[in-house]
């Protein structure tokens, strides 16, 4: 077994500098026995996974974690399936395949997490929250549930760290023993609730008995305070309870019995689901032991991932802030923090729908652009990607005239385009054109510094 | 004809449990496109233990779920069936898409061979393929006695269920799969029923469909056919072009 695995090693590397690649079934079958020795040899193991906040989540987690005396391994940028894994762990085995490192933290995609889940020994398994995600790539809604299911009973005797807000993700930890839930403030959720916004609530029915859930307040999506009226089900206590501040601060309450003082974090993330990531990854730094000290100090350091509202600024005060969107949740929460900044001049929705976008465009439908539209200022919209002019078609339904719409035909022009308006702009992009955009901002607001220096 | 003032209700079943592909797009461009006519338009959302109220129904808009949603949802309309059944024959125009166009046979059979009961408003049914028939369609849009009406139809389809029927189809597939990947046809119209497995969502890009089950609701209302003015629609015409270009030519 072992050998095999160094072979494997030996190959892959020999690979990689010929720059050819082995025959893909070979490949996948040495690839998976390496991969599984490494997963063997690590001594605590966080996993993350749901549908929304994986990557922020992690990356919070890895930075509170993370240190020079105590390093940890992680998957950073989202790369979550079986290659992102194999990369990630790669870089810390000497040529023998021995993990120099043993503690890592790994975001995994809902898809993979059975796949993966059968090859390890997880501390802690953490379930962000279960969003209708990209239809067509994994089915439905109860797909996703039912693949972290799977993934969670191989394991009853490893701690379980779930949303109690969330009553799909609630559902899993139902009389389980080791399993802790964050919250957020009761208070705080009910002075969030918006009775006007016509979101879809998707997952609220009660996961024993069908009946939909009976909210006292919920912030958005199925996200709240829940109750089912025809059985025992409901909203658990939670032992990490986070309070929302005004300054985009999050005061953390604990239950949990574990040592030391009540924290108050900040963080440079903006929005209500950031909050939750930011909880999430704190409930999970302290049930692995890290002091709330260690982890005010590690979120310091910390550096947002690309497309989570990176700002780019340019000439004439243009600004532009950068957000990846996928789902009608995630896209929500971003609507939402771009509403909050009473700058905002334009927007730009650049829609692509390869498959790492999800080919399927209906989400765009059932994101609350009418609330958005009501409640902004926005004075132009530009539409860009692949399906640009859906997405024109979906805002004109939502109730934007004609008139404050841009197409975009060419991505290519649409740096210089954001960047001589200056103004503050947010731009929201599917997966495969964001990568591109950063690069492009990047580069622009570079050639603005040299500028300065001139 | 003078044209006067009329009144459209618009029911939702379910919007809770079958909203799978955005059928709320839907809504909104049949809830639109009448209102721009001086129609007034009322959009009733049905939920699970609401009652159903046909009598004062003009157009029902039945969309996809989950098995398991799909599964109580023909459990709560079967003490319907007898009324709906009278309404679709008189005329009732019903948009069922996806979930909701399986819904109006007999049965969905699973892989397994179990069978979630459908409403039996149809004579059909529908028996869950190997794989799952995803991807972008276009079709041409035929009509009752299965002419080509010089128009298409575009938008995604994504289900697992192969659908037979001896129905006029809604069109013939350019690209795609359609009812079950094999007849090249796709989708059910039968008097006021139109369905399909064409989501994306269905009428936004696809205007003179909604405009024809606009005129089949009002046929049923008041009993005659309404001249109207036509509408702007370069913006959902730019969109189906673009992506009926694309598909056709994948
Ligand atoms: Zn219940």
């Amino acid at each position: 077994m072992f050998l095999l695995g160094r072979v494997t090693y030996l190959l892959l590397r020999l690979a990689r500098k010929k720059g050819t690649s082995l025959p893909g079934l070979l490949m996948w079958r040495w690839r998976k026995t390496l991969l599984s020795e490494w997963l063997n040899q690590l001594e605590q193991l966080i996993v993350v996974t749901g549908t929304n906040g994986k990557t922020t989540t992690t990356a919070l987690l890895y930075s509170m974690l993370h240190d020079q005396d105590q390093p940890w391994i992680t998957n950073q940028g989202g790369a979550n399936l079986v290659q992102g894994l194999m990369a990630a762990l790669s870089r810390h085995a000497n040529w023998r395949g021995v993990l120099r490192v043993r503690k890592a933290v790994f975001e995994i995609d809902e898809a993979t997490f059975p796949l993966i889940m059968e090859r390890v020994r997880p501390t802690l398994m953490v379930v962000t929250n279960i969003f209708r995600d990209q239809l067509d790539r994994y089915g439905e809604i109860d797909h996703a549930l039912s693949m972290i299911q799977k993934g969670i009973a191989l394991h009853e005797a490893s701690q379980l760290l779930i949303n109690a807000d969330d009553p799909l993700t609630a559902f899993l930890g139902r009389n389980r023993s080791l399993t802790y839930a964050f919250s957020m403030d009761k208070e705080a959720i009910a002075s969030m609730t918006m009775v006007d916004s016509s979101e879809v609530r998707d997952g609220s029915f009660c996961l024993v008995c069908g009946h939909e859930l009976h909210y006292d307040g919920f912030i958005y999506s199925q996200i709240g305070y829940y109750r089912c009226l025809h059985c025992d089900f409901t909203h658990p206590d939670a032992e990490f309870i986070g309070s929302p501040r005004q300054d985009a601060s999050l005061v953390v309450g604990e239950l949990s019995g574990l040592p030391g003082e009540p924290s108050t974090l900040h963080v440079d993330l903006t929005g209500m689901y950031n909050a939750y990531n930011l909880l999430c990854a704190y409930s999970a730094a302290r049930i692995v032991g890290a002091s709330p000290r260690r982890i005010q100090e590690g979120l310091r350091r910390f550096v947002s991932p690309t497309g989570r509202m990176q700002t780019f600024v340019g000439k004439q005060q243009s600004e532009i802030t950068l957000a990846l969107i996928k789902n009608p949740t995630g896209a929500n929460g971003v609507l939402r923090a771009v509403v909050e900044d009473v700058q905002t001049y334009a927007i730009c929705l650049t829609i692509n729908d390869q498959d790492a976008d999800g080919r399927d465009v209906s989400w765009l439908w059932d994101v609350d652009f009418e609330s958005f539209v009501t409640r902004s200022n926005i004075r132009r919209y530009y539409c860009a990607g692949e399906r640009a002019l859906d997405m024109a078609l979906r805002l004109y339904y939502a109730g934007v005239r004609e008139e404050a719409m841009v197409i975009v035909e060419d991505l290519t022009t649409l740096p210089a385009v954001l960047f001589t308006l200056g103004q503050k702009t947010y731009v929201l992009s599917t997966y495969t054109a964001l990568h591109r955009l950063a690069e492009w901002f990047e580069r622009e607001s570079e050639k603005r510094g040299n500028d300065l220096d001139e | 004809m003078i044209w006067m003032s009329k009144l459209l209700r618009i029911v939702h079943l379910f919007p809770e449990l079958l909203n799978l592909y955005a059928d709320q797009g839907n809504i909104a461009v049949l809830a639109k496109r009448a209102q721009a006519r001086d129609c007034e338009v009322s959009v009733q959302r049905v939920k699970l233990g609401d009652s159903l109220d046909l009598e004062n129904s003009d157009i029902l808009v039945l969309g996809g779920g989950s098995d398991r949603e799909q599964a109580v949802v023909a459990k709560e309309l079967m003490r319907y069936r007898a009324d709906l059944l009278t309404a679709i024959e008189a005329g009732l125009p019903v948009l069922a898409v996806c979930g909701g166009y399986q819904l109006l046979g007999h049965y969905y059979e699973l892989p397994n061979h179990e069978k979630i009961s459908g409403l039996g408003l149809l004579d059909f049914i529908t028996k869950a393929g190997n794989k799952r028939l995803i991807g972008d369609i276009a079709i041409s849009w035929l009509d009752e006695a299965g002419h080509d009406r010089g128009e298409t139809i575009v938008g995604f389809e994504n289900h697992g269920g192969r659908t037979i029927h001896s129905y006029p189809s809604l069109g013939r597939v350019l690209r795609g799969y359609g009812n079950n990947g094999d007849d090249q046809l796709e989708g059910l119209q039968y008097k006021g029923v139109v369905a399909t497995y064409i989501h994306g969502p269905l009428l936004p890009k696809n205007p003179h469909l909604a405009d024809d089950l606009l005129q089949k609701a009002l046929r049923y209302r008041y009993g005659e056919s309404f001249s109207w003015c036509s509408l702007d629609d370069q913006l959902a015409m730019r969109a189906h072009q673009f992506l009926l270009n694309r598909t056709l030519s994948r």
